[in-house]
Order: structure tokens, then sequence, then C-alpha cells
């Protein structure tokens, strides 16, 4: 058991990359603390405290409860398919609440009451390196994520250990729906298939098992980086003629 | 006038992308040696363009000391060098031949070696008049993500861009700006050979199709001309380039910025 002895604090651990966290953590020894907007969802196994990461009070209020941590994930984050001219006050709070100020809320929070030798783990995304179409707000905020933790790191280390995973397209409800929206649901998925190297969409115990790696001992020199989980995907160009 | 008094030699400067890259030298007001293997280069036909025609074999090392012999003899420096001569080979790896990878890294990678080792000493020459002298290098939106099918291309395009930071650190402190340009899909004949080739996915199909569909995928909605590769070549060879060295400067119409462009 790999994180056996260690607590952990799991941001967003309702469902999808989450979850599967929780899951594998629990599996692998930890003591794991999660939290949600709302109430502890069923047939869950860890802890659960209740908390919308964008507001900093509550998430102060968190920190008391929560005592020493050995291990943060900044999962926790919400997705908004609109272009920047498409896109109002209301949306700006909502995205760069959650995604951006909520991982800075728990870093700013937590960071102070972590043991020596903790480890954050933020997630990122591919689209803050590369930009999916129309999600400006969401590849920004996910751009913020990727650059505090550098920040993290260097201002942080040696005490603590800051990296981000940044997934490509992985199997959540998410994803589901937005091959409901496409004209062929069944050909939409076929085609992004087809553009990665793997031959397959990740799984969100692919995310959890790295976060496991991350959060284990194995990886105390590693630290500020993206690691990039999308099964190749954007190694390959975005224009491929054997798809056209 | 951008380029006025500066003698500029450029590789590959009868073919597609180097053509252009001559033409606007010219207009400039440069002094242009365009090298390649023939006076046509890979197009038909001579260019009349007004540069001086240098017969150059990339991967010859005494072609490369007869050029510089050559610029030396007619203008005693060098101000700017730009790499642009290069091949590519539509192949995985496992169909690629050994002899066809050499190939790959003799003209891409050793090339831009051998031609830019001849030129130091005369693009030493021009900083030292007060120049600021200008390293062009041909790297390529393939050393950062891959075409399926180029896979020794993308390799020597790697070692293009490593070669650049290196060469850069290294002769930053003589005088000598050294960077390199990475195209995407811009128009010539080597496009057009990727078009019609196995692995493009392309073969048999039809080309305005693909074409179009090509165009579709870049935020601009079209890819390059050589034309807009010589606009950002000028500028680099240009004294309003005078801070900008050890560079990767990508030019592909934002088609890199963008994750894959599924269709839903």
């Amino acid at each position: 058991m790999r994180l056996s002895g260690k607590t952990a604090f799991v941001t967003g651990g309702r469902s999808g990359i989450g979850r599967a966290i929780v899951d594998a953590f629990h599996a692998e020894g930890a003591d794991v603390v999660a939290c949600g907007r709302g109430e502890q969802p069923d047939g869950f196994d860890a802890r659960w405290i209740s908390l919308d990461v964008s507001d900093p009070n509550a998430v102060c209020d968190a920190a008391r409860i929560l005592g020493e941590l050995d291990v943060v994930v900044n999962n926790a984050g919400v997705q908004l398919e609109k272009t920047v001219v498409d896109s109002s006050d209301e949306d700006w709070d909502w995205v760069v609440g959650t995604n951006a100020r909520g991982v800075f809320n728990v870093c700013r929070a937590l960071i102070p009451q972590m043991s020596l030798g903790g480890a954050i783990i933020n997630i990122g995304s591919i689209s803050g390196t590369v930009a999916d179409p129309s999600m400006a707000l969401y590849n920004a905020s996910k751009a913020f994520v990727h650059g505090l933790t550098r920040s993290v790191a260097v201002e942080h280390g040696p005490a603590v250990r800051c990296n981000a995973i940044c997934p490509g397209w992985i199997e959540t409800g998410m994803l589901k729906a937005g091959f409901d929206l496409a004209t062929d649901p069944k050909k939409a998925e076929t085609d992004a298939i087809a553009r990665h190297p793997i031959r397959r969409f990740g799984k969100p115990s692919d995310i959890a098992a790295m976060a496991v790696w991350l959060a284990s001992d194995d990886a105390s020199f590693a630290t500020g980086q993206m690691f990039t989980l999308d099964g190749g995907m954007t190694a390959a160009s975005p224009l491929n003629p054997g798809l056209f | 006038m951008m380029l006025t008094g500066k003698t500029a030699l450029v590789t590959g400067g009868r073919g597609g992308i180097g053509r252009a890259i001559v033409a606007r030298f010219i207009k400039e007001g440069a002094s242009v040696f365009a090298a390649d293997l023939t006076p046509g280069g890979s197009l038909s036909g001579d260019a009349d363009d007004g540069s001086t025609f240098l017969k150059l074999d990339v991967t010859l090392e005494q072609d490369a000391r007869d050029a510089m012999k050559t610029v030396r003899a007619a203008a005693g420096k060098l101000d700017v060098l730009v790499n642009a001569a290069g091949i590519e080979i539509e192949k995985t790896i496992e169909e690629t031949t050994l002899e066809e990878w050499n190939r790959s890294f003799a003209v891409n990678a050793t090339g831009t070696f051998l031609t830019s080792k001849y030129a130091l000493p005369l693009m030493r020459e021009a900083a030292s008049r007060g120049s600021s002298a200008s390293l062009i290098n041909f790297g390529s939106y393939d050393g950062f993500i891959a075409d399926p099918g180029l896979a020794a291309y993308c390799a020597t395009k790697g070692a293009v861009h490593a070669l650049t930071r290196a060469m850069a650190c290294d002769h930053g402190p003589e005088g000598i700006r050294v960077n390199a340009i990475c195209p995407g899909y811009i128009d010539t004949p080597m496009l057009q050979s990727f078009f019609n080739g196995e692995g493009s996915g392309g073969a048999g199909g039809n080309l305005e199709t693909l074409q179009q569909a090509v165009r579709d995928v870049h935020p601009l909605r079209t890819y390059g001309t050589p034309t807009d590769i010589a606009n950002l070549v000028t500028w680099l060879a240009s004294d309003e380039a005078r801070y900008a060295s050890g560079q990767l400067w990508v030019l592909d119409g934002g088609l890199s910025a963008q994750v894959q462009q599924m269709k839903l």
C-alpha cells in the first residue's frame, strides 16, 4: 500500500475523476477526506465535508476541520461551452471562481498546515495548453492552474511538492453529454477515438493512477511539472488527413 | 527597405519557400545568393529573380566550403543565412529504409550544420562591421507535434530545433542571432506531395476535397503560402529583430494552438 499513513484531501470528490482518485487513495491505504457542493453521496466510503471551493471563507473554515494533511488534490472544476464574446460576468465568476480561485483558495488555506514533504496535485488540462473551441474561460482557467502549480512548487518547495495532471478526453458524464449533442453520436465517438494513438478515451482510473504516484514517496523528486495523460492525442497534429 | 546593404544566402533558394524568401530579400535591398542543387530547384524553370545562383548540395562539406569561398570573394561578409533546404519522406519508421533515414538527416540536419559551420566566419565578419547578423533555420511545427507517416522528417526537425538553441547560445556573444521558423502547412511542392502520399490518407482521394478539409481545420481557414513564411524570415533577417534569438517561431495559421478537431 503506497499511501499508508497519509491523510489526503480531494476536492470535487463526488463523481468522475475526483471519485476515482478518492477510491484509489483509499485502496492504497490513505485516510481520505473529500469535499463537494452538497451532501455526502450514497455509498461513499471516505469522510465528506460540504464545501464550495470558490468561497474563501468556507475554505478557511474547512481548513480548521481538516487539520494536518499530507496530500491535497485540487480536482473540483466546472466546464462551460462558450466563446469569449458569449461569456457573461456570471459565467466568469462561475468558471474562474471554481477552477482558478478555488485552487488558489485551497492552496492558500492548506499549505500552512501540510506536513513536511506533502504533495499538492492540481487537475489542469490539455485545454490549458492548446485550445478547445468554444471553451474560452475553461481553457484560460486551466492555464491559470498550470501557472499557479509552478509558483507553488517554486515558492513552497522543498516543504511541499506541487504538480498538475493534464487530462485529455476522459470518460465521464461530461464526455458522454458532448457526444449526445452530435448529429451522429456513434460516428463522432469513432472519429474522436481514431485521434488517440492509444485508440481509446481515458478512464478516471487512468488519472487516479498518476495521482497515486504523484502523492506517493516514489515521486519525491517530481515538482513543478505538468503531466499530460491524453492517450497521445496532443502529440499528434490536429490536422489528420487520414480522417477526412 | 528592410535589408539594404545586407548580403544573404538562402539554401533551397530555388525551391518552394526558398524562392519567396529570395524574391522578398531582393525587394528589400539585399544582395542574395540562391543556393540549390539546380538553378530551377524543386520547381520547374530557372528563376530569373535577380539573385546569384550558387550550386550547393548541403550534404557535402566541400560544397559548403566552396559556396562560402564564392561569397567571401564577392562580398567579404554574410549578414543573413537561411537554411531552407529540406526534404520530406512520407513513411513510418518501419517503412523507412536506413538509406532514407540517413538521407533525411543528411539534408535537414547535417545540411543545416554544414552550411552554418562554414558560414559562421563570414557572419562574424558581418557582425564585426556592426550588422545584426542573422542565421535562420527551418524547423517545423512537426518538430513539436507529429503528422502521421512522417517519422524521419519529424525527427530531423526536432534536431534542428535543438541545434537552433545550441547555436544561439554559442554564437550570440559573437553578434550572431540564431532562430528557427517552424512552418505549418504551406502551399509548396512538398505539401502537394504530402497530399498525394500514401501516409496522408489522400492517396486516391479527391485532391480539392482534401485541400478544403485541410483549410477548414485551420483557425484562419487557410493554409499558408511561401510569402507568409518569407514575411517572417525577412523580419528576423532585419535589424528590427536585433533582440530576437534562440527562438522557434511557429507560423501555422493557428493550427497547433488547438486540440484535435473532432467531427462532432
